[in-house]
């Protein structure tokens, strides 16, 4: 009977190999879901006295990524809680920072004090840690802990570390030609002619990448009118079309043939080379050139001296940005979380990152400071003896306002010494509104 | 090079070129230029640098800077997760696309072209329009702790593989339909006299003459996919669920480029690319101009 049945060529003959095919395939289709899910899923957040909490760091390269995690560890040997890391590119979580805190953020977050410290908590996306401060409060200056406020003057930060600005030259040179530190800046631009003449650039500058000039302009303000005035002028609480800010401007242009006229096509690094390669006589920049310079000999060389005294409060202000720890919203009833940062607020937490990266300074009190360098040491001793620390532009004014504001303005000042105080006020008018 | 210069009849054998050759080799040298020197950077300790200058041939060269990019980067791990994107990004693609293409090929129907219209101006919409309201939504979208930390679609591989396989369908349609309408309208007609239902054309007899499309295609999205920086960037924050485009930035320090290991990892970044294309060769160039002609 069946043979009378011509056979349809497309029922499937059910041989080993279709069998076999259909089976793998089924199984991977099967398979790449909970695979999927293994990747993507976790726990859900750590219920409060579960003793775990989770750190997300955007210091991801090397050595800084090496001195989080000896931070962490050491934590975790003196705790015994679990806590989860997410390091991710410091860009990636910059420019992410307000979706990054509204999604899942970890519990505790590398970040910086400022008003872009400020801001977040504003917003309401940072726990406050007043509790926290308590405990830590003795170990930190008035200065500091005045950094890690809110607007509201509950704390919201757990300072780590900290580096000053000032001017860095190399020893050697000085010596061979005989500079001295300049106390006033009239001392300054006379120095600066000497060095012209003696055929150097006298102060290396770059600011390809924008923020590198935002350096001088804060000390240039701060000397010229202030750190109060420089704090509200950064936080809009003053107008940028003012005398007092032209007055800035008329300081820097004295200053202006004595910088790198290739700064605009320099990063800081490049500028850097040319400082510690004696083409130029002095820097202005952070510690972290420590970090860029690989020679040991030229290291040991360099030396450090405070921007000079402008105009008012001698060089009482200094800049010194802060890194350190916030919050995130939701971690505020994790008592393992504020645990951690109270670690990181002591000597003994911020000792263990300073084990693995010395470019920075701890900034509590009872921190080891015995393996400090030479230069090290001078910076610290700088900020100790500073009244008042600022926080570099960028961190203290509203990000948009540097990035889109400051950046292109200043370049424009390197470029022909013009500057549109009117068009700033009318920028910063807008941006300072719309928040 | 010259073995094809002068086996090409067309511009009379024996005659030689000697003004291609030389406008080839200087853009080829062109190319090649900054690619060298990133490798040749990549080979040199920072110290080296920073004392000469990268303008400069001086020894010693050694592989630290890869050694370090590796395991201080954690490459490896970002590699996996570029495997865990692509490789199911991939097949889904292929395989939508393929049903969409052999639908809007191989039947009329009324709202045929709409629909082909439809996918490819899709191809043209540029993905930075749809970021905000797709991470919102994505925000917005619950789903349980077990399948994803976050409780949300955000920070998943599921919405990135969603996203790439919904941005890249509208190229893969429109390149499949193509190849399909150019395949013998009879085979299917006979197919179909023969008794086979929709799904039997489609899996046994055009999906198997479709292959050499779908091996170009193929290889073309694995390069695409694994390049893709964008979708990545915006719904991961988990750095340890980072792609490897947007993994490499792990090397870049607050302050401080250390541009000779930078140039370390991007060089280990390109080498899966470069395997891909060598051993794939073949499907690439076919790729290349697939769908340029309209069959």
């Amino acid at each position: 009977m069946a043979s009378h049945h011509p056979r349809p060529i497309f029922e499937s003959r059910l041989d080993r190999r279709t069998l076999l095919r259909g089976l793998g395939g089924g199984a991977a289709a099967l398979a790449a879901a909970p695979l999927l899910a293994a990747c993507s899923g976790g726990p859900a957040p750590a219920a409060a006295g579960a003793n775990a909490t989770s750190l997300g760091s955007g210091l991801s390269d090397p050595v800084p990524r090496s001195a989080v995690q000896a931070m962490v560890d050491a934590f975790k040997a003196k705790s015994g809680a679990t806590v989860k890391m997410n390091v991710m590119p410091r860009a990636q979580l910059v420019d992410n920072i307000s979706s990054y805190l509204q999604s899942n953020p970890e519990d505790v977050i590398t970040w910086y004090a400022g008003y872009k410290m400020r801001y977040y908590a504003a917003k309401g996306l940072l726990a406050p840690v007043d509790d926290v401060w308590e405990k830590i409060g003795g170990n930190f200056s008035e200065g500091i802990t005045k950094a890690s406020e809110g607007e509201d003057g509950h704390k919201y930060f757990v300072p780590n570390y900290n580096y000053p600005w000032g001017f860095y030259y190399r020893k050697s040179l000085w010596a061979e030609r005989g500079y001295e530190v300049p106390a006033t800046f009239d001392a300054f631009l006379s120095l600066c002619v000497q060095m012209k003449k003696d055929g150097l650039i006298p102060i290396a500058f770059a600011d390809k990448d924008g923020w590198p000039a935002m350096g001088t302009f804060d000390y240039i303000n701060m000397r010229t009118n202030g750190y109060q005035f420089h704090l509200d002028l950064c936080a809009h609480k003053e107008s940028w079309d003012q005398q007092k800010v032209k007055d800035v401007f008329d300081n820097w242009k004295a200053l202006l043939p004595y910088q790198d006229p290739a700064a605009l096509g320099a990063t800081w690094q490049e500028g850097a080379r040319s400082m510690t390669g004696k083409k130029s006589g002095m820097y202005l920049i952070g510690a972290f050139i420590a970090q860029d310079v690989t020679d040991k000999e030229i290291l040991a060389d360099l030396d450090f001296f405070p921007f000079p005294a402008i105009a008012v409060e001698g060089t009482d202000a200094i800049e010194a940005p802060i890194d350190g720890f916030v919050l995130s919203k939701r971690a505020a009833s994790n008592k393992t979380a504020k645990d951690m940062v109270a670690f990181f607020g002591t000597g003994a937490g911020q000792d263990a990152y300073a084990a693995k990266d010395s470019s920075n300074m701890q900034t509590a009190k009872d921190a080891n400071t015995s393996s400090f360098s030479e230069l090290n040491k001078k910076g610290a001793e700088a900020i100790a003896g500073a009244k008042f620390i600022s926080q570099f532009f960028d961190r203290d004014a509203l990000p948009a306002m540097a990035n889109n504001v400051m950046i292109p303005a200043l370049q424009g000042f390197i470029k022909d010494g013009t500057i549109d105080t009117r068009t700033i006020e009318a920028q910063a008018t807008s941006l300072y509104a719309a928040e | 090079m010259t073995a094809t210069a002068t086996a090409a009849p067309a511009r009379g054998a024996g005659r030689p070129h000697y003004g291609t050759h030389l406008f080839l080799i200087v853009m080829a040298v062109m190319w090649l230029i900054p690619l060298l020197w990133t490798l040749y950077a990549a080979l040199r300790p920072k110290a080296v640098t920073d004392k000469y200058g990268y303008w400069s041939l001086h020894g010693p060269i050694n592989l630290d800077n890869f050694t370090n990019a590796w395991t201080q980067g954690g490459m490896a791990t970002y590699f996996g997760n570029t495997l865990t994107i692509t490789v199911p990004s991939v097949l889904l693609t292929l395989l939508l696309a393929s049903m969409m293409a052999f639908a809007v090929s191989r039947f009329t129907w009324k709202f045929n072209l709409t629909l082909l219209v439809l996918f490819t101006a899709g191809n043209m919409l540029p993905p930075q329009v749809l970021a905000a309201p797709l991470f919102e939504m994505f925000k917005h979208t619950p789903l349980p702790y077990s399948i994803s930390s976050s409780g949300t679609l955000l920070d998943t591989y599921y919405a990135v593989i969603a996203v790439e396989v919904a941005f890249q369908m509208g190229f893969c349609t429109f390149v499949l339909s193509n190849y399909m309408k150019a395949l013998p309208g009879g085979l299917t007609e006979a197919a179909q006299v023969d008794g086979a239902s929709v799904w039997q054309q489609y899996s046994r007899i055009i999906m198997p003459l479709t292959r050499p499309a779908l091996a170009a295609l193929g290889t073309l999205e694995v390069v695409w996919l694994y390049n893709d920086y964008f979708w990545p960037l915006l719904f991961i924050h988990s750095g340890d669920r980072l792609p490897i485009t947007t993994g490499i930035t792990n090397l870049q320090g607050q302050f401080l480029l250390d541009y000779n290991m930078i140039a370390a990892g991007a060089t280990i970044t390109v080498i899966p690319t470069l395997v891909v294309y060598l051993a794939l060769q073949r499907h690439f160039v076919a790729g290349l101009t697939l769908g340029a002609s309209k069959g």
